[in-house]
């Protein structure tokens, strides 16, 4: 199918696109690469820290009380949860602005989260220092430009633009540059389009279909099975499916693989399925012949190698894992379990934080005076010092402010000394 | 002595015995078909009606009148070899430049001397013939045009040296009138330089013999110079001549699109330039071509209306068109294509080649990070 | 070894440290400043750098080669990160990259890579297009060209412009200078710095867009909605350029542009471009009556008829009635007599005479200012 071509060409599907075992491989590799840099450089960090001045109290050292402890790192599943949960905060984050963020440019940014941590772990660069770049960089990719400056500005808490286009750079390598992002949403509207046309008897045939015409594509449509909920039209009927199917792309359709895994018309497609099955079967027909009737197939032998029929067949297939996918969601926040699960992870999270990584910023301040490969600057005492006295601000600025658009803070406050 | 017999013989028909002792008009005829030889009259009496078998005794051949000719070569075994060597030659007329190497074309020399020789010396005649045969049909085409090539070269050949001789004759006449020209002008210098000495004063020898000189030099300059010019120009018609001699040569060779296959080896493949295609703007490419829907001049969609009607925005050129085409395509754009299938393929493939999946790559790097050093 | 934070995250290519770099051949040019950074690739496909080709304020051009291949070439386009330009990377960088990873046709320049070195500058692997641009054969007037040349050239164009617009992209910046031409002769649309997808309904563009002698009325009206059919404007003022050799509205200022519009083509009004009136900028100052067929046929003879015709179509003022690029390619003229010369027939810039003048502007007189030339800069074809 020529339209299948087209997609192929996209760079979602040359460098995106993923099978399920080689996703997952990919993840754990991941992982495993940066445990092991947090690990060593953890080591560093005492080492550093013992032979410095023992008077260098108040600084929290990980670790430093049990050196021979082994220090517990994140799997690949507890990272997934972190920059899923950071997902859903990207969604809240374009809520804030006035008028708020349109949905495609948060859902590019989800998807280059999503992407970044495809080789990246949040143990070396954590999350919410990227997610607004992530933000930021998808308005720019997006055609919805406005000036950093602003952008910082809309973000709650004290967010400098500084430490919002600090870490840019490295999410464009992470995205391999590669900036567009192809969504299912202008598919959908495409598709409601089409049937709108079609309740209306203007509907045009399928190219391969031809014996379609306006009128029994309209009586088609009008003879389908009731809804799942009662509607007085058929126009009512479009309109409902297509704002449900709308909701499930820009919440499940983001927070799972289906980006990875499938092609954006199947995701809408799998999305429809979910809001209205009658409706969205009667349209992929339109589109691929109906189901082959097995008493017609013994007189006919031609149908039995229809390779539109073929299609059908494995289409429906990934159809329906696609649809098991998106349904399989369910928004950490409204789940007391999962919110658990991932306080815990975020505890973990603080103790095997790479801090050779934590701050960006300085990579971008003064990249050309800092020799390339100099690692003693980056994590002197000093600078170890100066964190940990941020993050107790930090935390300290959350504790206090109530409505936090990150929500309640994950790491219950550490009592220091 | 043999030679002295064979002229003896020469000088007595074998057919009717008259000799030429007593007809010194008589001339002797011969037919390619068996090289027997007989008198004019002779040939004159048998074949006037009409083909006749030879009338020398074993000879069966039937004969045609108008193919009887005078004999070129006194040795009639000679004749009969340059009448085979012709015909052959006029058969198997492959040019060098068809060929793909010289080595080819070499071994097609020695293929057709093969043949020559073989016909001459009566080995294998009939099947030897046979392939002359089938070759003359299967390349009529290119033996057509390599003969009229052939032609073309000899009669340009043949004008050229006219042409050449021509040139030579002129070039003399222009220098005979030069000279005498040249002549004359000295002539009149000198009278003229004569009779101004005579007439002038001693003081002015000097200056006027040196005038008489450089008059003569100014003169012959010029005409040199005259000269080089006419010679360029011929040279140049001579340049431009030769190109379009050289056109037909190449339009032949594309003519001769039949392959001299089975007889003649390492002949170069001529392709027939197809008929130049007509151009395709596209390239290739199908407009509009789509498999899953067949998209409208409109679609009854009520979010867009409020823009259908917005004059500023119809004036500034926005083309829903473009919208719906997007929306469209992009509602279908890769439903056929299977993930999980295909990048699994893609993947195996790959793995077979160098490079890691690059995409761990990120993970190294940012975890070498600093403190590699 | 060492290996900088920050160095390469690309599908295929990781750049090492300046320490085991390859010093390139930089001090044949007097005016690098050997800020240049040598990249060494180390895997597949890989490339080394040759020659330095030029450089301007912000961005350089270095010649490579694929290392597996060395008769293979490739440009070398390096943005540096702006110092100035507080935002990050530019609109225009991110734009070319975006644009150009999903673009891939004959008439489109390719991108075959991005790389990142060590001091976050961004690396885009170009192919490498020797022949100059169209602005250069315009201009040069030792060179010759024909209607069936101007056909050629307009023919890869086009294709390349409906590609684009096939896959719902607007260059944005169609001009000779952008229009590049690969060593077998191709014309290559080059520059997205511009470029953008095309804007969902109720959703607004920018009209400052578009080199001012190409850009269509409506634009210069302040239309926020637009079509492809600004691309094709500007498509018909390269064609009209091609033929006459100049370029045919030289506006001094907006306001200049559209006065020498309407002198040429007349005055838009609300009969000929319905709505035209309510645009932002709308102004005119005297008005010209609409230019028929005759106007063409009289002032593009060498186009013929149906060559004038076709102009005639990318040059209407109301964008809506202006053609778009498949009906440009649609259009009769490609199939009329005479047919496009063939590539290898083209004419094409000389050789020796352009090495010698880019080696006179390295010197430092840069004729159009250092941005202008960005395009120019991938011509080398001088130097092999």
């Amino acid at each position: 199918m020529i339209e299948d071509d087209i997609y192929r060409t996209s760079s979602q599907f040359r460098l995106w696109s993923y099978t399920e075992s080689s996703l997952k491989n990919l993840r754990t590799t991941t992982n495993n690469i940066a445990s092991e840099r947090v690990r060593a450089a953890l080591r560093r960090a005492r080492e550093r820290h013992l032979s410095a001045t023992p008077s260098a109290t108040g600084t929290p050292q990980p670790g430093s009380d049990a050196e021979e402890k082994h220090i517990e790192c994140l799997t690949p599943e507890e990272e997934l949860v972190l920059v899923r949960y950071y997902c859903e905060k990207t969604v809240e984050l374009g809520d804030t602005y006035r008028p708020p963020l349109p949905t495609n440019v948060r859902a590019t940014a989800i998807q280059y989260l999503r992407r970044f941590y495809l080789t990246n772990s949040p143990m070396t660069y954590h999350p919410k220092s990227i997610m607004a770049c992530a933000l930021f960089v998808a308005t720019k990719t997006d055609n919805y430009y406005m000036s950093l400056r602003s952008f910082a500005e809309g973000i709650p808490g004290d967010t400098t633009p500084d430490d919002v286009i600090a870490p840019e750079f490295l999410l464009m390598q992470g995205l391999r540059f590669t900036f567009d992002v192809r969504h299912p949403f202008r598919g959908l509207e495409g598709g409601v389009m089409e049937l709108s046309a079609i309740a209306q008897g203007q509907g045009k045939p399928a190219p391969h279909l031809p014996q379609h015409t306006p009128e029994s594509l309209k009586e088609g449509i009008l003879n389908l099975a009731p809804p799942p909920v009662p509607v007085s039209s058929i126009t009512d009927r479009i309109g409902r499916a297509h704002g449900a199917t709308r909701e499930l792309l820009k919440s499940a359709a983001q927070m799972t693989d289906a980006y990875f895994l499938y092609t954006p018309s199947q995701i809408w497609l799998a999305a429809f399925l979910i809001a209205d099955r009658p409706l969205a079967e009667f349209y992929l027909d339109t589109k691929l012949g109906g189901p082959i009737d097995p008493t017609a197939m013994e007189t006919d032998t031609s149908t039995l190698h229809n390779p539109l029929s073929e299609l059908r067949t494995k289409l429906l297939k990934v159809l329906g894992d696609c649809a098991a996918l998106l349904q399989s969601y369910t928004p950490l926040s409204s789940d007391p379990d999962q919110m658990k699960s991932l306080k815990r992870i975020a505890k973990k999270l603080y103790h095997c934080q790479n801090p050779e990584k934590v701050n960006l910023k300085r990579d971008t301040t003064a990249p050309r005076l800092m020799p390339a490969g100099d690692a003693g600057t980056v994590t002197s005492e000093s600078e170890t010092e100066r964190l940990a006295k941020k993050r107790k601000l930090e935390m300290e600025s959350k504790q206090r402010g109530g409505h936090d658009v990150f929500g309640p803070e994950l790491v219950p406050d550490r009592t220091r000394h | 002595m043999a030679s002295q017999d064979s002229r003896g013989e020469d000088e007595v028909c074998p057919v009717c015995k008259s000799s030429r002792y007593l007809n010194p008009n008589m001339r002797f005829l011969i037919n390619p078909e068996c090289y027997h030889k007989m008198c004019e009259s002779c040939v004159d009496r048998i074949f006037s009606s009409g083909p006749a078998s030879c009338p020398v005794a074993g000879c069966r051949k039937t004969l045609r009148k108008n193919r009887f000719r005078q004999q070129t070569f006194e040795d009639i075994g000679v004749e009969r070899e340059v009448d085979i060597r012709r015909r052959v030659m006029h058969i198997l007329n492959r040019r060098e430049e068809e060929f793909d190497s010289k080595r080819a074309y070499d071994d097609f020399l020695e293929q057709r001397e093969e043949i020559i020789a073989n016909l001459v010396y009566r080995t294998d005649v009939a099947k030897t013939e046979a392939q002359l045969q089938a070759y003359a049909q299967e390349n009529m085409q290119s033996i057509k045009t390599n003969q009229a090539l052939e032609e073309q070269e000899a009669t340009s050949f043949h004008k050229k040296i006219l042409m050449e001789q021509e040139e030579a004759r002129m070039r003399q006449q222009i220098a005979r009138e030069e000279y005498e020209n040249e002549r004359r002008e000295q002539q009149a210098t000198r009278e003229d330089f004569l009779t101004r000495l005579a007439s002038g004063s001693a003081a002015d020898v000097a200056a006027i013999a040196r005038d008489g000189h450089k008059v003569h030099l100014k003169k012959s300059s010029a005409r040199r110079s005259e000269e080089e010019r006419i010679r360029q120009k011929q040279a140049a018609l001579r340049g431009t001549e030769g190109k379009r001699t050289g056109t037909p040569l190449a339009m032949g060779e594309t003519a001769g699109a039949t392959s001299g296959a089975g007889l003649i080896k390492g002949l170069r493949k001529i392709k027939t330039p197809e008929p130049e295609k007509p151009y395709d703007p596209f390239m290739g490419l199908v407009p509009g071509k789509r498999d899953y829907y067949t998209q409208l001049e409109s679609y009854p969609y009520a979010f867009l209306d409020k823009l259908r009607s917005d004059t500023t925005v119809q004036a500034g050129g926005y083309d829903l068109q473009e919208y719906y085409s997007r929306t469209l395509l992009e509602a279908f754009a890769g439903l056929g294509c299977f993930v999980q299938e295909e990048v699994a393929q893609r993947e195996a493939t790959s793995a077979l080649g160098i490079s890691n999946p690059a995409a761990t790559e990120g993970a190294a790097m940012a975890a070498v990070g600093k403190n590699a050093a | 070894m060492a290996l900088s934070p920050f160095a390469s995250r690309s599908p295929s290519l990781t750049v090492a440290s300046p320490n085991s770099a390859l010093r390139l051949k930089a001090s044949a040019v007097p005016r690098s400043t050997g800020q240049a950074v040598a990249a060494k690739a180390q895997s597949n496909p890989e490339r080394e750098l040759t020659e330095q080709l030029n450089d301007d304020v912000r961005r350089k051009y270095t010649k490579g080669h694929f290392r597996d291949d060395p008769s293979s070439c490739v440009a070398i386009k390096k943005i540096k990160v702006n110092a100035e330009y507080k935002d990050g990377l530019t609109m225009d960088a991110i734009r070319e990259v975006k644009y150009l990873q999903e673009l891939s046709h004959r008439n489109v320049i390719a991108l075959h890579d991005v790389f990142s070195s060590k001091d976050q500058n961004l690396n885009l692997v170009l192919e490498f297009l020797p022949g100059g641009d169209l602005e250069m054969l315009i201009k040069d007037g030792d060179i010759h060209y024909g209607v069936g040349d101007v056909k050629a050239w307009m023919g890869m164009l086009a294709r390349g412009v409906w590609f684009c617009h096939e896959n719902f992209v607007l260059h944005r910046d169609i001009k000779p200078n952008n229009l590049l031409i690969a060593a077998d002769g191709e014309v290559k649309l080059a520059d997205f710095g511009l470029a953008r997808s095309f804007a969902d309904p109720y959703l607004n563009m920018t009209h400052q867009v578009i080199t001012r002698w190409y850009r269509p009325p409506e634009l210069l009206f302040g239309a926020k909605q637009y079509s492809g059919a600004v691309d094709v404007w500007s498509m018909g003022m390269v064609f009209a350029e091609l033929l006459l050799r100049v370029p045919l509205l030289a506006g001094m200022s907006d306001l200049d542009q559209i006065s020498k519009i309407c002198e040429a083509f007349g005055t838009p009004t609300e009969e000929n471009w319905p709505g035209v009136t309510q645009l932002a900028n709308y102004v005119t100052d005297k008005a010209v009556p609409l230019q028929g067929r005759d106007f063409f046929l009289r002032q593009f003879p060498t186009a013929g008829p149906v060559g004038a015709d076709l102009l005639m179509s990318m040059c209407v003022l109301d964008p809506r009635k202006r053609a778009t690029a498949l009906q440009v390619l649609q259009h009769k003229w490609w199939t009329a007599e005479p047919r496009p010369t063939k590539n290898e027939d083209l004419p094409r810039k000389s050789g020796t005479k352009k090495m010698g003048d880019d080696l006179a502007r390295r010197g430092g007189d840069n004729d159009d200012g250092p941005f202008k030339n960005a395009a120019r800069q991938l011509d080398f074809g001088g130097m092999k």
